[in-house]
C-alpha cells in the first residue's frame, strides 16, 4: 500500500479528515522553505505538496504566481527540490509528500537526454529515491498522459488528478480509471486563491463521486480560513491549503524571525483541529 | 517529405506528429472540447461559410491583391518580387481573417463575451473590432511593455470599445498575456470565448486559426494561376506564433515545387542568444497548452525574448510549423532587428508601402535571396500587415521624437 493511501486509512481511522499543505519550494529561499514545512507538519498537516516554480504558472492566482517568481529568483531547480525532498522524507517517513507544478519543468530539467521524452524510468527512479510519493501535473490531462500513469505506477508513484466544475460525467469516469493516491476537486472555477461561491454546489458533486469511487477526494482552490475548511471537510476526506499560508510566507523576506514560523503554524493548528 | 500526399494535420488528438495537444488544466478540457465539436459541426455548413465570406469581402475587403513590387525588384537585380498585401485589410493585418471567423463561432456557442492576448495589438484591434461589430463584451490583455511600445493600437481598440488590461507578470510581453487570458477563461468559461490569435495553444486553436486565415493561400494560388500560369518558386512570411505564415504556406503544402520559408525574429543575432527564434535556436517543451519548440533553459523555464517587433516577441511556435521544421517541408530562418529595420525603410521609400515591423523579418530575407536568382523565379512575401503601429517604436529605436 502507498504511503498516501494509509495515510487516508490512518485517518479514517481516527475519524479525522485530511489536511492537504502547499507552499512553494525556494520561497523565500530553500532552507526557509524547508524550516517551513518541517513547522507546518509538526503542526499537524497530513500530505505536503511542494510546488516546483515555473516561469509561467498559468491556473495561479497573484498570490501562489508571486511565490514562483521569487523562487525562481532564486534559481531554484527541481534536482534542487528532489534533495529537499529526501531530506524531509529522511526526517517525516510517513508523510506523503506530493510534488505539484506543470509539465514541463518535469520533463525538461530531469532528463539527461537533450532530446525530449516523456516520463522515463529515469526520471521515475531519482523521484523515488528522493522520497517523493505522488505528483500533480497541472497542465496534463489524461489524455496526454495514460503512458506516464503506467510507468509512474510501476515504481508506486501516484499520479493525482483534477477534477473541476467543470468535467462532465463521461470524463470523471476516465479520470477516475487513471488516477490513484487521492483526486483534488477543484471547488472553482478559476485560478488558486479565488473565492469559493456555491458550498452546496461542491457538496453535491463531490457526493456524486463518491458513488463511483474509493479513491479518496480532496477539495481545493479557495479554502482560506477554519470555517471554509470544516464546511468541505465534512463531506470530502481532506482538503488542500495554499494561497493562505503562501500570502503569510510572503511577509517573511530575508530576515524571517521565529514570529513569523509561529504565525504559520499557529494558522495549520487550527485548521488541522477544524478537521478531527 | 514522406507523407505529403497524405498530409492530414491534426490527428484526432490535435497532433502534428509529436506536436500539439491539449496540455491545459482540467476546467478549461470542457471549454476546448466544445470549442472543437462546434467547430466540426459549422465548418462544412453552407450558411456558416457564405456568412464568413461575406464578412472576408465586405467588412475586411477581400481578397487581397498580389502587388508587384517593380522598382524593389529592380533594385535588387534578382527575383521578381510579389507581395500578397494583407496589410489592405481591413484593421490592417492578417488577423482579421481569424478573428472574423472566431466570433462567428463565439455567437454560435452563445458566449457573450470576448477575450483575447495581444503583443503587437494587430490582433487586439481585430479582435475589438469583431466584437464591436456583433455587439460583445472585449477584453484584450496586453503585456505592460507592449502597451508601450504599441500605444497607436492601444488606443484603437478602447475606441473600438474594448477593455485593455495591462499584463505586469513575468517579462509583461505577450507570452504573459497569454497567461492572463488563459487565467480569465478559465475563470469565465461559462460566458467567454477567447479568441486566440496564433496557430498556438491547446488543440483546436491551431488547427481553427490556420484554417480561418488558409484563405490568403487560397487566394495566391487563384491570383498565381492567372497571373503567371503557375505558382510561385517561394513563398516568405515572418513567423512569431505563425499564423500569417501558415495562412498562406497551408493551400500549398503538398505541392512540392513551391519553397516555403519561414523567418523567425533573430533579435540582436541568434548567436547572442536575445532574440525570439525557436525553431532556429530552441528545444522541445510544453507550453500554453501545446507540445513546440520553446526557448528555455535547462530546468525548463521559459525564457524571455528579444525582438525589436512586439509581435514576434514570443518564446514558442505554434505546433505545426514544429512539424513543418522536423519534417523538412518548411525552411526556417532568422533576420535580426537591424535587417528588419533596413527592410523596413527599403519597403517604404521603394514602393511607398509602410510594412509591419514583423512583416519586415520576412521582407529582409526575401532582400537577402533575391538577388542570388534568376529573373524568371518568383518570390511572394506575404505582406502581413501595415506599418503605423509601428512608426512610433521605429523613431524611439533610431533616437528621433515625433
Amino acid at each position: 500500500m502507498s504511503i498516501i493511501n494509509s495515510t487516508f486509512k490512518n485517518l479514517q481511522k481516527n475519524k479525522s479528515k485530511a489536511l492537504v499543505t502547499y507552499t512553494v519550494a525556494g520561497d523565500p529561499d530553500l532552507e526557509s522553505s524547508e524550516e517551513i514545512i518541517e513547522e507546518i507538519i509538526n503542526s499537524g498537516a497530513d500530505i505536503i505538496e511542494i510546488g516546483v516554480p515555473f516561469s509561467d504558472p498559468m491556473s495561479e492566482g497573484p498570490v501562489i504566481q508571486l511565490a514562483h517568481e521569487r523562487s525562481l529568483k532564486n534559481k531554484t531547480s527541481l534536482p534542487e527540490i528532489l534533495s529537499l525532498s529526501k531530506r524531509l522524507k529522511k526526517k517525516f517517513n510517513n508523510t506523503p509528500i506530493v510534488l505539484m507544478g506543470y509539465f514541463n519543468t518535469f520533463i525538461n530539467s530531469l532528463n539527461s537526454a537533450d532530446n525530449f521524452h516523456d516520463i522515463n524510468d529515469e526520471i521515475c527512479e531519482e523521484l523515488k529515491n528522493s522520497g517523493v510519493d505522488g505528483l500533480i501535473i497541472v497542465d496534463l490531462p489524461f489524455e496526454e498522459s495514460e503512458a506516464i500513469f503506467k510507468k509512474l505506477s510501476e515504481y508506486q508513484i501516484d499520479l493525482i488528478r483534477l477534477i473541476s466544475p467543470t468535467t462532465s460525467e463521461l470524463r470523471i469516469n476516465d479520470i477516475i480509471n487513471n488516477s490513484s493516491g487521492f483526486l483534488y476537486y477543484v471547488s472553482l472555477k478559476g485560478i488558486t486563491g479565488a473565492d469559493i461561491s456555491s458550498c452546496e454546489e461542491l457538496e453535491k458533486r463531490v457526493q456524486s463521486i463518491k458513488k463511483i469511487t474509493n479513491i479518496p477526494i480532496v477539495v481545493g482552490f479557495g479554502i482560506k480560513d477554519q470555517q471554509t475548511a470544516e464546511n468541505m471537510s465534512n463531506f470530502s476526506d481532506g482538503v488542500v491549503i495554499g494561497s493562505a499560508i503562501v500570502n503569510m510566507i510572503e511577509h517573511i523576506q530575508t530576515k524571517k524571525t521565529e514570529n513569523d514560523f509561529a504565525k504559520i503554524s499557529k494558522f495549520v493548528g487550527e485548521i488541522k483541529s477544524s478537521l478531527q | 517529405m514522406k507523407d505529403k500526399e497524405n498530409y492530414n494535420f491534426p490527428d484526432d488528438a490535435g497532433r502534428y506528429g509529436e506536436f500539439g495537444g491539449k496540455y491545459v488544466s482540467e476546467t478549461l478540457m470542457s471549454a476546448l472540447e466544445e470549442l472543437e465539436n462546434t467547430y466540426e459541426n459549422l465548418k462544412g455548413n453552407e450558411e456558416f461559410k457564405n456568412e464568413i465570406t461575406e464578412d472576408l469581402n465586405n467588412f475586411v475587403g477581400r481578397p487581397s491583391p498580389l502587388y508587384f513590387a517593380k522598382r524593389w525588384t529592380e533594385k535588387l537585380a534578382g527575383a521578381q518580387i510579389y507581395l500578397k498585401r494583407e496589410d489592405l485589410n481591413h484593421t490592417g493585418a492578417h488577423k482579421i481573417n481569424n478573428t472574423v471567423g472566431q466570433v462567428l463561432l463565439a455567437k454560435h456557442m452563445g458566449k457573450k463575451r470576448i477575450i483575447a492576448e495581444t503583443g503587437a495589438g494587430q490582433h487586439g484591434v481585430a479582435t475589438a473590432a469583431v466584437a464591436a461589430r456583433h455587439g460583445l463584451e472585449c477584453i484584450i490583455f496586453m503585456g505592460e511593455e507592449d502597451i508601450e511600445r504599441q500605444s497607436p493600437n492601444v488606443y484603437r481598440m478602447k475606441l473600438l470599445g474594448a477593455e485593455v488590461y495591462p499584463v505586469t507578470s513575468g517579462t509583461k510581453t505577450l507570452k504573459d498575456a497569454m497567461n492572463e487570458a488563459m487565467r480569465d477563461w478559465v475563470t469565465n468559461v461559462d460566458d467567454t470565448h477567447y479568441i486566440i490569435g496564433s496557430v498556438a495553444g491547446p488543440h483546436p486553436y491551431p488547427k481553427i486559426v490556420r484554417d480561418f486565415n488558409s484563405v490568403v493561400g487560397v487566394e495566391l494560388k487563384e491570383q498565381s494561376r492567372a497571373l503567371f500560369g503557375r505558382f510561385p518558386d517561394k513563398i516568405i512570411a515572418c513567423v512569431g506564433g505563425g499564423s500569417n505564415a501558415m495562412g498562406i504556406f497551408y493551400p500549398f503544402l503538398k505541392d512540392n515545387s513551391v519553397d516555403l520559408i519561414g523567418v523567425e525574429a533573430g533579435g540582436s543575432g541568434i548567436e547572442t542568444g536575445k532574440h525570439a527564434a525557436p525553431l532556429s535556436d530552441g528545444s522541445i517543451g510544453v507550453l500554453h497548452g501545446m507540445k513546440t519548440y520553446l526557448m528555455q533553459d535547462k530546468s525548463g523555464q521559459i525564457l524571455s525574448t528579444q525582438s525589436v517587433s512586439a509581435g514576434l516577441d514570443y518564446p514558442g511556435v505554434g505546433p505545426e510549423h514544429s512539424y513543418l521544421k522536423d519534417s523538412g517541408r518548411v525552411e526556417y530562418n532568422s533576420a535580426t532587428d537591424e535587417e528588419a529595420l533596413d527592410s523596413f525603410h527599403d519597403l517604404t521609400k521603394t514602393e511607398g508601402i509602410m510594412p509591419a515591423l514583423e512583416t519586415a523579418h520576412a521582407l529582409a530575407y526575401a532582400k537577402k535571396i533575391a538577388p542570388k536568382l534568376d529573373e524568371e523565379e518568383i518570390i511572394v512575401v506575404n505582406l502581413s500587415g501595415r506599418g503605423d503601429k509601428d512608426m512610433a517604436n521605429v523613431a524611439k529605436v533610431e533616437g528621433l521624437t515625433l
